[in-house]
């Protein structure tokens, strides 16, 4: 799995599970309408849950779809193999198992010098579509099929492509066969391999799927989104107001327990200074991790607090790691003493405290500390705690000296850097400006100039036209590979098309076989191992500044239980069949 | 009111009856009227008041102390009327400036620190930073302690950081008042340069269409119309949203610093010179029948001499009334532009961008966002009235003798 | 009268297509385009693909190729696909352009509603208190800025006094009460951009109202008139108003572009579902089919409602004739 590049507005994702696995036993299919299992089972109080969000969706086709809010929500009415808990642990979802080498569901085999690995996953028998058609592995053949095919822009293209076929037992059509291209020790982290409905889907394919943008633009989740046998999860959509609000009422055909609350709302509130005034007024009822920044979340729970109103407000770390890419094409960002004086110059505590009350935690690499690969132990990696000295020694020894007008010179020149970052982010901004004055204070101008997410993301970084910093963060999973972003073969450049998102330049020979070695090891002390070498290199060469790992922030109502911010790419809608506002005590 | 007394006088004087007898100067009738209207001499003593804040800003500054830049991140958002103490890296910071400016008088207080044993650190490099480490009164207590005159002039520094907020600290802890200040700046400059940039530029396309007629003014005048009926918002956003480094022929006029302030002046440009070209056109149309500027042309003057010696001083009056007009108009524009983020990028303050980074914490800190919004206002119905009073004032219709 | 129509339509028509190929080059020099989108999502794509994909959305043709094949399109009736919400960009349109329209004409009607009156009121009565109070009312609506009353109306009636929603455009999820009660919802969610939409045209329109009235009550027939005796309703409103109406249709056909303006920082501001959000997300986000589709069409409305208005004249006033 990828990183995931945030075009968004900003807020991390999050996934939550219940510390306890999934149930995955069958559950008698409740018969009748909706409605009915409400009156049955849940009280009143269950009847509707609003939730305001603050970013844009788009149409919820499980392949096309690429931004935050979708896959949101998309967790509600459509599941994968596998997915991540709140604990950071792999669960099943539409497996009955996770396949392993040990136990012989997963084996690698050599074809034509290359190694691969064949892993077999068995679907849930009664994992089905909401029109009761059954979950098989022609769906995920079939994803794979679309996802792979020139003429269909999907976002996350390489956790499709990196397996190479599927096939389907031939007894069995629920034991599927995938063969991977490379034997990677996480080939089983296949959390955003959705199967898409073939017997709905494949007609369109096969009329459209030769056009540019002809699937993506007939597809049945573009055309007729509600229609039954689209979703797989505990809820179906009834309503989509693309720009407005989705409605999601539960699924009678779901694999798992029937979900309590009987209709959910996902609510587009795109000016989060209304976002209080909405949740006040009853238009929303909670807001979720994609509704408030960490500025606004600070100052309404304090109000919270003070007036003693009936929501929650939850600070959950995250592994988002929000940092500070340096342009090593710069001449002054070469000096690899230049760049250990801006990390040493760089007061990450205090930012932290102050910005954010403490409520995010300073970062001293990308690794989170909610990672197991995690470490802070100075034998491992450098670290470079807070000292305007030092810093200033460094770039005295650099050849930068004071001038007169309170900014570094060597050769005439003056010591200057234009830092960039997302327009329209206003934490990010703050930041921004805040380091600004720090830097200042070094005797290093910082020029800023920001652009919308877009241009920035889809130009900026990926030519290295940031002049000297990008400020910007990296979403992903625990245990996640950096060779995407460290990598000297993801350096873009116009060779290779300007793909990768190595966006610093930074090539370091011994790194890349680490990188390589990593992937393919099987053993997860020796991966411990490899990464915190990894990591030194990281440290020690200071291609990027990390600056500190985000805090999901929502509001929930103090009634809601079982509700558990994850921290991490795959969002707490993971769970939600088990959220209750009912506080019945059937669960 | 002299005047009319003087009539009363059956004899009068001759030198008296010369006054009399001389026609009231242009200026002056436009002046009387002008003061007649009591808003519109309102909204230009504002105008004069807060042109003289723009201008005097860095002044302001001086004498306050206070820095529209300096951060105060441990104080943000505090309410108006209220304290706060620099940060400590901020006084490590002036610390570190006294020392290298002041290499011997921070040598000998360090010293005399250390011999007092007011200090617990023993090299003399840390005595003076130890003193920032404390609280701010319990330094300037030490620093009264030794006494010297070494101590008072290091006292001094440390009595600055302490600062005083009339109207409250920002998202950073900058002080909102200062910021105003030079937000009034940028906003002022942007408006009334915008305003003559366009004034100009409509004269030149006014003037051109309507004195050479035929298909010049045929062409002029349709894009003048296309353009005056475009929706501005949409067509400035698209502009905004274009990097201007990448048009070639603006490259060398805009460095990074300065870009967002240029882009939001040329844009504005671009769409506000329409009125005044229409104003002038037809200023033009009926002056070139006249017969002034027909004798001027027997008598063989150019073009040029026509438009600028002999037009020109008759469109400047409702010129002036358009140019006033435009100011409000280019402050308001720049505003909504700055609030959709489009504007003056930070850290520069401008009233657009200052409400753009208050809207969100509407709540928390409604002052952000109630101060510059009432700035704008104010300005903007200043120069509305100011320019109302001047159109009363030149228009010979208007005037009542 | 038709020749005339005929000549201003197709006027219109060139000034359009002219604007949008402005618009459009003015895109293309805007970075990101939609390969620029895939290969920052797929970081294992290579040069060929790079190179296969921009032929395949005709990047490498010159812009004004590209503009020719998307303007086919578009006659065609294929408006394309939008990128950010990926869905087809008609789908994304329509019920927003609904939502614009109501929200510009509320706001137009109620401000002709409120300011006619009021200008002929102070016209009537120059320089009396009640005159000076109007008139500085006006002011103030033409020079508050439009984003601020926004956020200003959101805290007092939304936030302190919560008596309006503070942003939305219906209530959603609600059961559907039958056609009068959703009218009812949707107009709860319109009054406060209403307000804070039509604040400057009124200021606008009492100022016009108020110097058209004063204009034509000068006239001599106006004299006459009185004269004659008639009564006095019937000059202000037979005669006099009547002469004032040409410069306020100009001025109301005008007012339709800046009522759009307004509209997308008040969309933007209640989170109320119209083209003018649209327009603004779409710019900002490059989402190209639906800026150059929004784009054209609020030209057009403006550009068409100005040629309603000339035609207006010809009702208002029967000394012009387009012959």
């Amino acid at each position: 799995m990828n990183k995931t590049l945030k075009l968004g507005l900003a807020a991390a994702l999050a996934v939550s599970v219940l510390a306890n696995c999934t149930k995955k036993e069958a559950v008698a299919p409740a018969g009748g309408e909706p409605s009915t299992t409400a009156a049955a089972t849940n009280s009143t109080k269950n009847a509707e849950l609003k939730i305001g969000i603050s970013q844009e969706f788009e149409n919820l086709n499980p392949l096309i779809m690429s931004m935050s809010a979708s896959s949101y929500m998309y967790r509600m009415v459509g599941r994968t193999l596998v997915s991540l808990d709140a604990d950071g642990k792999w669960f099943t979802q539409l497996a009955k198992s996770i396949p392993s080498l040990d136990n012989g569901s997963a084996k690698i085999v050599e074809v034509g010098g290359k190694k691969k690995i064949i892993a077999t996953w068995d679907l849930l028998d009664n994992a089905k579509w909401n029109d009761g058609t059954p979950i098989t592995c022609a769906d995920f053949a079939f994803a794979l099929k679309v996802a792979a095919a020139p003429t269909v822009s999907v976002g996350e293209k390489e956790t499709f492509t990196q397996v190479e076929k599927i096939e389907a037992d031939a007894a069995n059509p629920k034991k599927c066969t995938f063969t991977y291209e490379k034997a990677k020790w996480d080939f089983y982290a296949l959390a955003q391999f959705y199967p898409l409905p073939k017997h709905l889907e494949e007609p369109v394919f096969n009329k459209y799927g030769k056009e540019k943008e002809g699937y993506e633009k007939n597809s049945n989740y573009t055309k007729n989104p509600t229609m039954k046998g689209l979703y797989n999860g505990p809820y179906a959509i009834t309503e989509v107001k693309l720009g407005d609000h989705v409605t999601f009422e539960p699924n009678t055909d779901f694999y798992g327990p029937q979900p309590k609350i009987q209709k959910i709302i996902v609510k587009l509130i795109p000016n989060t200074g209304t976002m209080e005034a909405n949740l006040r007024s009853g238009t929303i009822d909670m807001i979720g991790t994609l509704g408030l920044s960490l500025d606004e979340a600070l100052a309404f729970d304090k109000k919270v607090k003070a007036e003693n109103l009936p929501y929650e407000v939850t600070f959950t770390p995250s592994i988002t790691y929000e940092h500070i890419d340096l342009n090593l094409d710069n001449p002054i960002l070469k000096d690899l003493k230049v760049r250990k004086a801006l990390i040493t110059g760089l007061n990450r505590e205090d930012l932290v405290k102050a910005l954010f009350e403490g409520k995010q935690e300073a970062a001293i690499h990308n690794l989170s500390p909610k990672d197991p690969w995690f470490t802070r132990d100075p034998k491992e990696v450098t670290l470079y705690p807070y000292s305007k000295r030092e810093a200033g020694k460094l770039l005295d020894e650099a050849g930068w000296k004071m001038g007169s007008d309170g900014y570094r010179m060597k050769d005439g020149k003056k010591l200057s850097l234009v830092f960039m970052t997302t327009a329209g982010n206003k934490t990010r901004e703050l930041v921004q400006v805040y380091l600004q004055d720090q830097y200042k204070q070094l005797g290093i101008e910082i020029v800023t100039k920001n652009e919308p997410a877009r241009v920035f993301f889809g130009e900026t970084t990926r030519k290295r036209k940031y002049g000297a910093m990008a400020m910007f963060a990296w979403v992903s999973s625990p245990e996640n590979s950096p060779r995407s972003t460290f990598h000297s073969s993801s350096i873009p450049n116009e060779k290779n098309g300007w793909s990768g998102q190595n966006f610093m330049n930074w090539s370091n020979k011994d790194n890349d076989k680490l990188m390589e070695e990593l992937d393919v090891e099987f053993d997860a002390k020796k991966r411990l191992d490899l990464i915190h070498k990894i990591t030194k290199h990281y440290t020690d060469d200071v291609p990027v500044l990390p600056l500190y790992y985000r805090s999901d922030v929502s509001v929930v109502p103090k009634n809601l239980k079982n509700y558990r911010p994850t921290g991490h790419q795959f969002a707490e809608t993971n769970d939600v069949e088990k959220w209750d506002l009912g506080g019945s005590t059937l669960n | 009111m002299e005047m009319t007394e003087e009539m009363t006088i059956p004899q009068v004087s001759d030198e008296t009856r010369r006054k009399h007898e001389q026609a009231l100067p242009m200026w002056k009738i436009v002046l009387t009227q002008f003061a007649e209207h009591k808003m519109a001499v309102v909204g230009a003593i504002i105008i004069v008041l807060f042109m003289a804040i723009a201008l005097s800003a860095p002044l302001i500054e001086a004498v306050t102390g206070l820095d529209p830049d300096a951060q105060n991140v441990f104080n943000r958002y505090q309410p108006p009327f209220s304290r706060a103490i620099a940060g400590q890296d901020v006084r490590e910071t002036t610390v570190e400036k006294f020392i290298h400016d002041k290499p011997e008088v921070s040598q000998a207080l360090e010293t005399a620190l250390i011999s007092q044993g007011l200090v617990s650190s023993q090299a003399p490099a840390d005595a003076l930073f130890e003193l920032t480490a404390k609280p701010v009164p319990e330094a300037l207590k030490i620093l009264e302690q030794v006494g010297t005159a070494e101590a008072a002039s290091l006292k001094k520094a440390f009595q600055a950081f302490e600062s005083y907020h009339i109207f409250g600290t920002d998202e950073l802890g900058r002080d909102v008042f200062i910021r105003l200040i030079y937000g009034t700046r940028i906003s002022m400059s942007v408006g009334v340069l915008v305003a003559i940039v366009s004034a100009l530029v409509g004269l030149l396309i006014g003037a051109v269409a309507g004195f050479y007629g035929g298909a010049v003014d045929t062409l002029l005048m349709r894009v003048t119309d296309a353009l005056i009926s475009l929706p501005l918002l949409p067509v400035m956003i698209v502009i905004a949203a274009i990097d201007m480094q990448k048009l070639p022929a603006l490259k060398a006029l805009v460095s990074t610093q300065n870009e967002s302030i240029f882009k939001m002046v040329l844009i504005l440009c671009l769409f506000s010179w329409m009125t005044v070209a229409r104003l002038v056109r037809g200023s033009i149309l009926s002056l070139r029948e006249r017969e002034f500027i027909l004798a001027s042309k027997t008598l063989g003057a150019t073009d040029f001499t026509i438009i600028f010696r002999h037009m020109f001083p008759n469109v400047i009056a409702p010129m002036l009334v358009s140019i006033t007009l435009g100011v409000g108009e280019s402050i308001l524009f720049e505003a909504a532009l700055s609030f959709l983020g489009l504007g003056i990028q930070p850290p520069t303050p401008s009233w657009g961008n200052m409400l753009f980074n208050a809207q969100e914490l509407i709540y928390q800190a409604p002052f952000l966002a109630i101060l510059p919004g009432v700035m704008i206002l104010l300005t903007v119905i200043s120069f509305n009235y100011l320019g109302d009073g001047l159109q009363d004032a030149v228009d010979p219709k208007a005037i009542r003798r | 009268m038709t020749t005339y129509i005929l000549r201003r339509l197709i006027q219109t028509l060139v000034v359009i297509a002219i604007l949008s190929y402005v618009c459009f080059y003015l895109m293309t020099l805007m970075p990101g385009d939609p390969v620029d989108m895939m290969i920052s999502s797929n970081p294992k794509i290579t040069a060929a693909d790079v190179v296969r994909l921009r032929e395949l959305y005709g990047l490498d043709q010159p812009s004004y190729v590209r503009y020719g094949h998307w303007m086919g399109d578009i006659l065609k009736g294929e408006l394309g696909y939008s990128r950010t919400y990926r869905v087809p960009v008609q789908d994304l349109l329509g019920p927003r352009l609904v939502s614009t329209f109501i929200l510009s004409m509320v706001a137009l009607g109620f401000s002709i509603l409120i300011s006619v009156p009021l200008g002929v009121f102070s016209a009537l009565r120059p320089g009396s208190k009640v005159d000076y109070v109007i008139n500085f009312f006006s002011f103030a609506g033409i020079s508050i800025p439009s984003f601020w009353l926004g956020i200003v109306c959101i805290i007092f009636f939304a936030v302190w006094i919560p008596l309006f929603p503070a942003g939305g455009t219906q209530t959603v999820g609600g059961p559907d009460l039958g056609f009068f009660a959703n009218l009812l919802d949707r107009s709860k969610y319109l009054i406060l951009p209403v307000l804070s939409l039509s604040l400057q045209q009124i200021g606008r329109f009492v100022r016009f109202t108020r110097s058209a009235m004063l204009e034509s009550l000068r006239n001599d027939f106006i004299r006459t008139a009185k004269a004659k005796g008639l009564p006095r309703q019937i000059i202000i409103w037979r005669h006099a108003f009547r002469n004032a109406l040409i410069p306020l249709i100009t001025i109301l056909a005008l007012s339709i572009s800046s009522i759009f303006s307004g509209a997308i920082i008040t969309e933007t501001v209640f989170a109320y579902q119209g083209v003018g959000k649209l327009t603004y997300d779409s710019i900002i986000g490059n989402d190209f089919n639906v800026a150059m589709v929004s784009f054209i069409i609020s030209v057009a409305m403006v550009l068409v409602m100005n040629l309603v208005a000339d035609l207006l004249y010809g009702v208002a006033d029967p000394r012009i004739s387009y012959s």
